[in-house]
This record gives C-alpha cells, structure tokens and sequence, in this order.
C-alpha cells in the first residue's frame, strides 16, 4: 500500500512546489528588470554557497554543522527518496545512502530542536518554530519508510492485516514532512529560504561581492547610478514592485535569523529600525497583506500589525495619507547610518542598505522629503560644494601657512592628496596638518586640489539625492582629468569609497587608498622612522566604509604595530565594528532614538579599558568626540603618526627642493 | 463638528499667482530659488492644501538660459504633494535688464487672478522691493506685507496674520483680490524635489520689453563694507576727549550671587525680568 | 580745641608702613578721603600735608594706572557724581525755510528711535547744506508721541533730534496698521507743503512699508537701503546716494531722489543744535478713504511655538536641569520660549528645533536664561546676539556665568520653584486687585 502511497504523495508534493515555484516567480517578476547572466550565475551557486555563505554561517560553528547535517541531509535525503520511493528503484545501495542521510538529517534536526527552546531574542517565532518538528517528521519518516527496502525490516510487516493503520500513520508523518519540505519551500513556509536563497546566490544584484577561484573578494557600491537624463525612467523605489526582481528573490531568501538586528547600531539605540523586519516588510509588500503575521522583535517603538501594503502600494505613506500608514515609516528608513553591519552579517548575502538607499532616492527625489537638517544639506551641496555651505573658496584657508604644492600649478604629481570637506573643519584640520607633516617628512610627491576639490557626494547619496551626487561627481571627475597623478591618498573613508567605488560607474577611475594604507606602506618601504610609543593603551575603531565597504581591516593596525602599539581590540572590532552614527546622513537626519550610538561606541572603548581611540575617519572622530565625558581620547592615526616621527636627519628643509625639481623633471 | 463643516464649505478656493524671481546664492553668487519668493509659494502651497480648489499659478519675468531654468526648477520641485497644479509655469520672456513691472501688470491684469503672492525683495539687480507696491499701484489693489499665513478665506475676503517683530502677529481682513509680500518670516520654503521639478514645463510668452533706462545709468559695483560707526566724543577741551578715550567702557562682568538662599536668587531674577519687562 | 599739633608716634609710623594691617584704618582717620578708596592725602606729623601718590587715579584701559590732576577724578568711583550734562546746544529756529525736507519716523512704542534719529540727522545734513539758505525739516508722526519725559522735555525731544516743525496725526484710525490712511494723510501734506524730499526709516514694518507706498503715489522711484549721500552738483536735486541693493550684495550710487528709504547708521544724529520742533497743523482736512484693509489687532501668541531665533525670553536648560517637568512649568508660568543646550537634545530632553548654540538656533532674546548650561564656546556664540543673559548654575566657576549679567549659584529647582511661586503670587495679588 505505502509503495502506491509514495510515490503519489511525491509527485504530488513536487508538482505543488512546482505550482508554487511558479507563483514565487512571478511575484519576483513583478519588480523592474535587472539583466543577470543565469547561467553564469547557476555555475557559481555551489561556490557561491559553500565558499561565501559558509564562510559567515561559518562565524558560529555550532549553528554552521547543524546546518551542513540538516540542510545536506535533506538535499540527498530528498533526491534518494525520489529514486528510492518515487520511482520506485529500491537499490539496497541507494537506500543504505537514504538511510544514512536521513538520519543526519534527523541528527541536525535535534540540534534545531535545541536552538528552539529557549531561542535568543533576536529569532523569529512563529512558522520558525515548528520548523524543527517538520524536519523530524520528516527525517523519521523518510527513515522509516526506507528500513523495508534495505530490507532491515521484514517486508511483511507493512503488509500485514492491521498494518495499514501503521503505513497510515507513517504516509501522514512523510506527508507531513514533504508538505513542509517541499510544498512550503515554495509556498511560503521556512523551508522558502531554501529555494530563494540558491536562487538569489545565483542571480545576486552584486555578484562582486563573492570570492572567485583567483581569491579576493571585490569591493563594490550596491548603489546603480540612476539614469537622470531620461524623464521616463523611475527615481528610486517608491513601491514594492519597483526594486528589481533580483532585490525582490533577495528579500524572499531571510531566514529572519536576526543576525542584522544583532548588529544594527540603530537598532541598539532604539531607533526605529530593524533590518530584519525591514526586509519581511518588503516580503509582505511584495505579495500584499499586513505585517501582522510577523513573529520578530518590531521597530523600537512601533508595534506590528499596524502596516501593510501591497506590490503596487506606495511604501512610504505619501502626504495625502495624512495619519494613515503604509508599509513603512520614514523615520525607519532614514535611521540608517548605513554601516552595512546587517550586510556584513547576515548569512543569505540580503543588501538592506542598497534598498534602504533605494527608497531613500525616491523620498528626496520625488517627495523632496529628506527629514530635519537633510533639505539645508543638499541646498549648501548645491550651492556651495559643501555640505556645511561654506564660502567655497575658503576651502583652503586653514592650509594657509603649510604652502601646498597645488594641482593647478604642479599639474602632475605622485600622489593626489584629497583633502574632503574635513578641510572646513577645525577638528579635522589638525589631522589633515598630522597627515600633511608625514607626507613630507616621507618625502611624498604630493599636491592638492585645493579650491578646485568639491565634495565627493557621499552625504548626497545617501541622502537619496542621486542628481546632486552626479552633478558633484562629473565635476570632480571633470577636475581630476585635467591633472595626471598615481593615486588619491586621503584621510575620509567616505570619500576613499565614493571616489574608488562609485565614481567608476560616471567614468573616473581611480587608484585610490586611505591614508592609513599610505602610511603603512611608507612604512614598509622604509621611509618612515618611528619614536616607539609612550603613551597608555590604546583601541582601533573601525570606520565601516573603511573596513566593511573597502575590506581594510589590517593596514590601520600595522601603522598602529609600527608605532610600537598593542591595539587594546574591542569586542566590536573588524569586520563586526559598530558604527559611530555618521554615516549615511544619519547626523544630518537626526532620527531619535533612546540612545546616541557614539555614546554605545565610548562606552565600547571604555570597556576595552583604552585611554586613546585611534580613529581613521574624520566622521568617527566628531561623532566620538562629541560624547559627554568620554573616558578616551581621539585621535587619527595621521596624528598618532605625526607625534611619533623622528625627522630623518637629512630630511631637513635643504633636501625638500630636491623633491621639487625631480617633480619638475617629470613634467617635463 | 456640524459648523465646522459649514465654515468649511463656505470658504471656497481661489486663483493665487504667485510671482517668482531667480536669486542669488549670499556665498557664492550662483543661482538659485529666491529665499522670500520659495516662501511665497509655500504660502500658496499650503493654501491649496487648506482650500481645496484653490489654484497656483506661478509667474516669471525674465530671460530664459540655463542657470535661470535650474533655478526657476528649484520652484517647480516644490510640487511635491498629490495632485499640485505646479506642472508648469508662466515665463513672460524679456531680455535681461528690462523692466519686469509692466510685463508683470499686464499679464496679471489680463489673468486677474484673487490673490497675488510675492516676495518683499528680489536677490539680483536692484531689489529694491518696490514691485509689489508698483504692482499694487498699478492694479489698484490693496497690499499687505510681511506676511506669515493665511487663515481663511469667505466671500471675497481674506484673514491674514501679519508678522510683527518678535513671533507677535497681528490678524488682517483685506478684500480681494489682494497682493500680500511676505519676508523671512513666512514659513520656511520646503524641499525642492528633483523628479516633479525634471517634469515639469514652462509656458513661454513673448512680451514687449521696455528697457530699464533708469537702472542703466546708475553706478553697480559689489557692496562694500559699511564703515563701523564711532563713538564720536564731543567734547570741549582735549583733556575731556583723552579721557573719554582712554577711560574704560564699563559693564564687563555681571553680578554673581553666592551663598544665596533660593528665595533670593529668585528675587534678583524676578527684578531683572520686571526691568526687562519680559513678564507678561 | 587747641592749636597744638599733638603727634602719636605710634599712628605716624602706621602711616607710613604700608604692609601694617591698621595702615589703611589710620590713614583713613588721619587723612581726606576722596571718592571712597585708599586715602591720599593727610595731615603729617609737622602740619605738613603729606601726599599718597599711590592712592590716586585710576586705572585706564590698558591697565596703566593713570593720574588726573584737574581735580576731577575719572574712574570708577567718581562717574555717579557726573552733574547733569550742560546745555551746551545751540538753539536754531529757522524761520522762513528755503525748502522743507519731510521725515517720517517710526515712532516706534511712542519715542524716536536710533534708527529715526539717524534719519533725522541726515535729514538736516540735507536740510542745512546750503547755510545761506537753510530747509527745515518737518516731521510727520503718527500716533502717540511718549518723548523721553513729560511736558517741556517731551517736546523737547523731537527739538533735539533735529526736527523744525511737527505736523502730528495722533487721530485712532491712523493706529495699527492703517497705511491707506497714513498714504492718505501723507499725500495731504505733499499737497500742502510740497516737500523737496521725503526721508523714510528703511525698517520692516515701519518705513519700508509706507515709504514705498508714498513713492509709488508720488510716482517716483525711491532709492532703497540708503547708508550714504553725498552732494552732487551733478544730479537733479544736488545729491547722490549709495544704496543696498541685490539682497545686500550690492552698492548703486544714483542721484539721490525725491523720496528715499534709509538705513540705520546713514548719519549722525543731530547732538549740538537744538530746534524748534514747531507745531503744524494741516489746512486741508485729510479725505477719509474706505479702506481695504481691515486690523482686528495683535493675537496673542503661545511663546512655546515662538521661533527660537525670534523669541524674546528664552529659558534655556541644560545639563544641570534635573527635574523637566518643574523647568516646562517654569517656562510656562514666565510666558519664556523654550530652548537647550546641546546635551539636554542629544539625551532626549528636549527636541532638536529647541537646540541653542552654533550647531542650532543662533537667538536673539532680550533676556537668555540659562539654567543648568556651563556654556560650551558654540552655545556662547549662539546666544551672543542676546541683551541680558541670566545663568542660574552649580558651579560658580563655569563660562556662562562670566557671559551672564546676572548669574545665581546655588540648586536650579530651587531657585526656579522660588521663581515661579514669587511670579504667581504677583500675578495673583494683581488680580485681586484688578
């Protein structure tokens, strides 16, 4: 009776998650296309899954082994069982293998069962917790079934007369797991992460991102320029349906393991975000309904149940709704600091700031609704370069007494040293004389743009205002091509990245490098000397669009080595770094919360027991000083260099023209 | 809830121009929407939501290139509600340095629109804030300026609140049709969105320009800086200016009371407040 | 008493040791006190008169110590026995004026300003350029005119600052705002007296306003923002005027025209004549006109929502402020607007647009009550445009409390509960007898 039974009950299962492969598909569809070369994309799938994404479920061993049993288990317990069971090849080889693999399947599933007793806050309830039940059901009952073939089990025990009602049950049990297993992994259930998670390995939005044989991983902006001459084209995404399809599958692939809300520094400071729920919002967007089925801790704030929307439902409640709601606040997508902590974290490779930023353009764009400060930020870009809307050619007013070699005048040099718009600010400047000081006492060929230079566009960006980031970028980019030079140095991670990663798309494309990478270059190349360190003990704080975005967690620390520090690590350090609360406009945006997320950042240092941060980022340094009676001292690494120079003897004055003249030479 | 209801429909919507000019950035010179004129245009913009049927026109006198249309967009953008008539706007073409007045007058004149709205000064040129009152001249309509809302509008009259310094105000009734300039103490300008301001067209008339004649004679250079005034001593001897000179300017230091009760803090505030008459 | 000079050797030797601790108590008993300090002068020990050089003058500004010889000690002390300035002003009437020069001030709250003081200085540089044949300046006011006392001095006031004759309109309806009458009764006077210019305050909601309408009724075009005029033989009227155009940015010189619109600071007030400030009255009654425009009076206004920048009294707390239930109950008894430090907003006490200082609102009250603030450098530059500062803080020793013109020390709550009990037993207590 099971063997009729069987092969029914997988058929049937396979061609529902068919039907609902189907459904699933055309949901994604519903977004704008976003060309994907899909075989290309289907080849790298295994690497993509067992290189990159293990390589961060990796980052907690226990849940990555009870993943590689269940989740293997069932790949081959599924694909034998089609053989054994459904088409009926009842190979004792085949069998032996299906029994062994639903066992480890069932093995993995008990460790599931463990996670779910008493989960940790950041898990979602709901469907998740009957998750490890179904696995069960159907490990145990693929298991059972299996026995008879092998032939561990006397053939006629499932023949017998009262036998049906066991084969009965049993059929149930394997129904219910293949309900699960099959029919919900394309049909809405946990199981859904399965399929649209491989699918969104293979079709990601930026698949620079994975590691290739060669090794590296690419560092990129998930940010597409917006095409601004076409009056036709969308700014942003004002709806569900208006993200690509591939953001669409992406957001359908969460596990809602909340790994992100762990990290989120918004989050932690009770703002009103939860990268998690923001991506099961959009899931709720995109098929339509109401949030009221999330089963997830919510905005800081803001209660479930009381958003929804639908594919073609705008997100953001516009003006006319004037106290109704839509998917999404607002507040929520503007307490972004874009840190990319969820990014970096979370294990199905989702981009939650991309579509943060993405929603973002159209609130700028479209509704000129950029909350707080944000308007008065993007009219000073427009009108002065600056955000701060200083007179432009003040620029270089705090410079006046170093005598910078000028692009204008040298027309080509070495290095481009970049200043950014630190360059206004008092704080700033002293790093940017710390740093001008090293330069020249490693005899680096170096000038600035001096008044020429604008800002990078990085504020505007992620502010969502696409048409000034382009207009600053082509400019800057215009400026740059009239002068020839190796590489920009600068001391701005935001503007280290905008000018590296995003300004390649407009057509710049540069060499560029933090100073940080500069100096420990210098340093290595032997024309740097070191006074060893004297001082008390000091932590790193990574800037994220230094480490996370650019990938450069060890340069700062090797200048830092070189000096003669022990960096005091905090327990938030690398590529898990908490961000300080400036980037992404969110000083600008000011969105409140219950705490200020540089005052978690202090507290972090404190507990490090450091007496000095070393920053790398002049964002990082006004945010962390800016904190009430901090315990620590900040200070750039540019300045820490600075201090701890020793003026080479021959490095005096008289040699600098010598600097000069070779300069001279290559010009000519 | 039933009179409110009432009121509601007995204010009806009415046609605002709104007259806007191109500024001048203070810092760097560059164009941009004027600060009083995008106020004038919030102004309207909240009428609008306030007054459903009330309808926006906007009007521009003036040459049309590009740094002027990136700045008249800066306008456009405004239209960032649902269903704001700002798709597009009248440019009344004159070439540069002619006189906006008459172009202006007649145009309006011709439209006669209830309610005009306007900026007091204009940021380029002259701006001299004589167009409203010329304006007003011309077409015989009451003016009102310094404007911070518009409360209402019944039967061809509308209540006003005038800003007066200090956050006071004082509320007007002023018959239609009307000018109302308003100053930096209208509502701040909102946002100016890229999409809406990208949309959105100009309405081109030809006008005949008359040349501001007058303008052309006078001498423009870039202001200079206003000498500081003196403290000019009048004095009979050179004894008595020595020592005005060098005499010390007294009031540095204020008065720090220690070791006071509460109750005696408080008095002194209280005397200092009464001085300052600040206690209503 | 005898003539005998009797010495006590002990009280002479005092005298003359500096560092003894009675020094001071036995000159003071020996000798002339002048003006309160250290004595200088004394009779010695053989009738001699001894003289302290160290116990006179007083210390200039470059904290030179310097002496006065005239017996008229400057410094300190002695400034409160200044007699009353003499009248040391020239007293000019013109009678038969060559031309008349029209000011209308703003009166603002019923006495001249700065501003219109100003204006009539340059109003009589105008009017007296020509000493042959002197203008009188004639001065329209509108409303009630307080002067800076009563009878005499009152109408000595508008003398002082330079005005011949006064055509004063003092009737309800030119009240509030009223410019179709005030226009009205402006061109009643360029009917009848023909005015050669008129000279108008440039101020908002003063000048500004009537003056334009005025040109534009006289059809002339004014010249706006006037800061400078000099004689021009050239122009049609002999002058020509600098004036602020393009939002500030720009300076047009143009011949100076019958009707202009000035500056505050455009010239001396007038200190060394005085004038006759003659009263006129108008032949002709002023025609009365419908008008348009319709005052229902100031509405009363919740200082709460008063912007920052434009708000009067501000309390201001910060750091220090323990209890903000009390502070918002403070601010609302005192009628003050609201404000904060930097600190009070990042925690969350306060909302970001309350935020006082450079990275906020730069405000410009009357009176800035800080309590609990230690004043940071930005929250010092924020509020540097603000007349009287009070702090009520701690810490006797922070920077508030040498920017503020009084400055309390001792528990914030205290004082403010103390503060708000005193205003509302005032309150009270004039109440009941209202």
């Amino acid at each position: 009776m099971l063997e009729t039974l069987l092969p029914i009950l997988i058929f049937t299962a396979l061609a529902l998650a068919a039907i609902g492969a189907v459904r699933r598909i055309r949901l994604w569809r519903q977004g704008r296309p976003s060309p994907v070369n899909l075989f290309k994309g289907l080849a790298a799938l295994p690497r993509r899954y067992l290189v990159d994404l293990h390589h961060v479920i990796g980052r907690d061993k226990m849940i990555s082994n009870t993943h590689v049993a269940t989740a293997g288990g069932f790949v081959a317990a599924a694909v034998l069982m089609i053989l054994v069971h459904g088409l009926g090849i009842a190979n004792p080889l085949l069998g032996g293998l299906l029994l062994l693999a639903s066992a480890s399947m069932f093995v993995g599933s008990l460790f599931v069962a463990r996670r779910r007793i008493n989960p940790p806050k950041r898990l979602s309830k709901g469907p998740w917790m009957r998750l490890p039940k179904s696995l069960m059901a159907f490990s145990i009952g693929v298991f059972l079934i299996t026995l008879p073939t092998v032939g561990l089990l006397p053939e006629g025990l499932l023949e017998g007369g009262g036998s049906w009602l066991l084969a009965l049950v049993l059929a149930g049990v394997v129904a219910w797991g293949l309900g699960e297993m099959f029919f919900g992994m394309t049909w809405g259930g946990p199981m859904k992460h399965a399929f649209a998670g491989a699918l969104h390995l293979a079709f990601h939005r930026r698949a620079e991102r994975f590691s290739t044989k060669k090794g590296g991983v690419g560092r990129s902006t998930g940010l597409k320029a917006l095409n601004l001459e076409d009056e036709a084209a969308p700014l942003g995404v004002e709806k569900p349906a208006d993200f690509t399809w591939n953001q669409l599958l992406g957001f359908d692939a969460c596990v809602q393991c909340g790994r992100c809300e762990a990290v989120c520094p918004a989050f932690a400071a009770g703002q009103p975000l939860n990268p998690k729920k923001l991506i099961q919002d959009m899931v709720v967007g995109m098929a339509g309904g109401s949030d009221a089925a999330y089963a997830g801790s919510p905005y800081p704030g803001k209660p479930v149940g009381e958003h929804a929307g639908a594919p073609h439902a705008p997100i953001v409640a516009p003006v006319v709704m004037k106290e109704g709601k839509a998917l999404v606040d607002a507040d929520t997508l503007w307490s972004c600091t874009t840190c990319r902590a969820c990014v970096e974290e979370c294990p199905m490779m989702i981009e939650h700031v991309d579509a943060i930023v993405d929603m973002r353009r159209h609130l700028t764009l479209e509704r000129g609704k950029t909350p707080n400060k944000g308007a008065e930020v993007l009219d000073n870009l427009i009108a002065t370069d600056n955000p701060g809307g200083f007179d432009p050619s003040s620029r270089l007013n705090w410079a006046a007494d170093l005598n910078l070699p000028l692009m204008a005048v040298l027309k080509q040099v070495d290095v481009l040293l970049w200043l950014g718009d630190g360059a206004f600010d008092m704080r700033n400047q002293r790093t940017l004389r710390a740093l001008v000081k090293v330069l020249r006492a490693a005899e680096v060929d170096f000038a600035v743009l001096g008044t020429e230079e604008r800002d990078s566009g990085d504020v505007a960006r992620r502010l969502g205002d696409e048409a000034t980031f382009q207009s600053l970028a082509k400019r800057n980019i215009a400026t740059l091509a009239k002068y020839r030079f190796l590489q920009i140095v600068t001391c701005d991670p935001h503007s280290f990245h905008v000018l590296g990663n995003e300004y390649g798309e407009l057509g710049g494309v540069y060499d560029v490098r933090h100073h940080s990478t500069f100096i420990a270059e210098l340093f290595d190349a032997g024309r740097l000397t070191f006074t060893p360190w004297k001082g008390g003990r000091v932590t790193y704080h990574d800037p994220c669009y230094l480490g996370r975005y650019n990938g450069e967690y060890e340069a700062p620390r090797n200048v830092l080595k070189a000096l003669g520090i022990e960096v005091k690590e905090m327990e938030r350090s690398g590529f898990r770094s908490r961000c300080c609360g400036g980037g992404g406009g969110a000083p600008i945006t000011d969105i409140p919360g219950e705490r200020r997320i540089p005052d978690m950042r202090m507290n972090d240092v404190k507990e490090s027991g450091a007496e000095v941060v070393a920053v790398g980022c002049p964002q990082c340094t006004a945010m962390l000083e800016g904190v009430v009676d901090a315990s620590a001292e900040v200070r750039d690494i540019a300045e820490l260099v600075a201090d701890a120079l020793v003026e080479s003897p021959a490095a005096d004055t008289s040699r600098r023209p010598t600097a000069t003249t070779m300069a001279e030479e290559v010009i000519v | 809830m039933q009179p409110d209801l009432h009121q509601k429909q007995q204010q009806q919507g009415i046609d605002v121009a709104v007259l806007v000019s191109i500024g001048r950035h203070p810092t760097t010179g560059r164009a941009r929407r004027a600060e009083q004129d995008a106020r004038g245009l919030e102004l309207a913009l909240a009428m609008e939501a306030e007054l459903p049927g009330t309808r926006i026109s906007m009007l521009h006198a003036g040459s049309q290139d590009d740094s002027s249309e990136a700045a008249l967009r800066g306008y456009l953008g405004m239209a960032t509600g649902v269903g704001m008539g700002l798709e597009s706007m009248t440019l009344l073409e004159q070439p540069e340095g002619s006189d906006a007045i008459p172009a202006l007058a007649k145009h309006l004149a011709a439209t006669s629109p209830q309610l005009v709205i306007t900026g007091a000064r204009a940021e380029r040129g002259e701006g001299s804030g004589l167009l409203p009152y010329a304006l007003a001249e011309h077409l015989g309509w009451p003016l009102v300026n310094s404007l911070a809302s518009v409360e209402k509008v019944e039967n061809g009259v509308v209540t006003l609140l005038q800003a007066l310094p200090r956050g006071q105000r004082r509320r007007l009734k002023v018959r239609l049709p009307a000018i109302i300039s308003v100053d930096e103490a209208a509502p701040a300008a909102r946002q100016s969105a890229f999409g809406p301001a990208r949309r959105a067209t100009f309405e081109i008339t030809p006008t005949s320009p008359e040349a501001d004649s007058e303008l052309a004679q006078w001498h423009l250079a870039p202001a200079r800086k206003r000498p500081k005034r003196l403290k000019i001593v009048k004095a009979a001897s050179a004894r008595d200016r020595f020592k005005a000179a060098a005499s010390k300017s007294e009031g540095k230091g204020g008065q720090v009371l220690t070791d006071v009760t509460p109750e005696q803090g408080a008095e002194a505030i209280y005397k200092l407040l009464k001085e300052e008459d600040v206690l209503r | 008493m005898s003539e005998i000079i009797r010495r006590d050797p002990r009280r002479e030797w005092i005298a003359r040791n500096r560092l003894h601790p009675d020094h001071a108590s036995v000159l003071a008993a020996l000798g002339v006190n002048r003006g309160g300090a250290a004595v200088s002068e004394w009779l010695g020990p053989h009738g001699v008169v001894r003289k302290n050089p160290h116990a006179i003058g007083f210390i200039g500004p470059n904290d030179v110590k310097r002496i006065d010889r005239s017996g008229f000690q400057q410094g300190g002390q002695s400034a409160a026995t200044t007699p009353v300035a003499q009248d040391s002003r020239r007293t000019v009437t013109i009678d038969q004026p060559a031309f008349l020069v029209a000011v209308v001030p703003d009166l603002t709250g019923g006495r001249l300003s700065a501003h219109d003081k100003d204006l009539l200085g340059l109003a009589r540089r105008v009017a007296d350029a020509d000493a042959d044949q002197p203008g009188a300046v004639v001065a329209i006011l509108f409303g009630e005119h307080k002067g800076e006392g009563d009878g005499e001095l009152k109408e000595q006031a508008l003398g002082d600052a330079g005005i011949d004759r006064v055509v004063h309109l003092n009737d309800e309806f030119y009240a509030g705002f009223a410019p179709e009458a005030r226009l009205a009764a402006l061109s009643a006077v360029e009917r009848e007296m023909m005015p050669r210019f008129w000279l108008l305050p440039d101020s908002p909601l003063g000048g500004a306003d009537l003056g334009r309408r005025l040109a534009l009724r006289l059809g002339e075009r004014a010249a706006t923002g006037v800061w400078q005029v000099e004689a021009d033989n050239e122009a049609s009227l002999g002058w020509r005027c600098t004036a602020r155009g393009g939002a500030g940015s720009l300076d047009i010189q143009r011949p100076l025209p019958r009707v202009a619109l000035a500056l505050a600071e455009c010239a001396e007030p007038v200190d060394e004549t005085r004038h006759a400030a003659e009263q006129l009255t108008l032949a002709a009654s002023i025609p009365t006109t419908l008008s348009r425009i319709e005052d229902l009076g100031q509405v009363a206004v919740d200082p709460a929502g008063v912007a920052l920048a434009e708000a009067e009294f501000i309390l201001s707390g910060g750091n220090g402020v323990k209890e903000w239930g009390a502070f918002h109950h403070a601010a609302k008894v005192l009628g003050a607007t609201e404000g904060a430090s930097r600190v009070a907003v990042d925690d969350g006490f306060m909302a970001r647009d309350r935020q006082v200082g450079a990275t906020g609102t730069w405000v410009t009250a009357r009176v800035y009550m800080a309590v609990g603030i230690s004043g940071a450098i930005q929250h010092l530059q924020g509020i540097q445009r603000c007349d009287k500062v009070v702090a009520i803080n701690l810490d006797p020793g922070c920077d508030i409390i040498k920017r503020a013109d009084l400055a309390v020390i001792g528990d914030s709550t205290q004082i403010l509960a103390a503060l708000v009990t005193m205003v509302e037993q005032q309150r009270g207590g004039q109440r009941d007898a209202a």
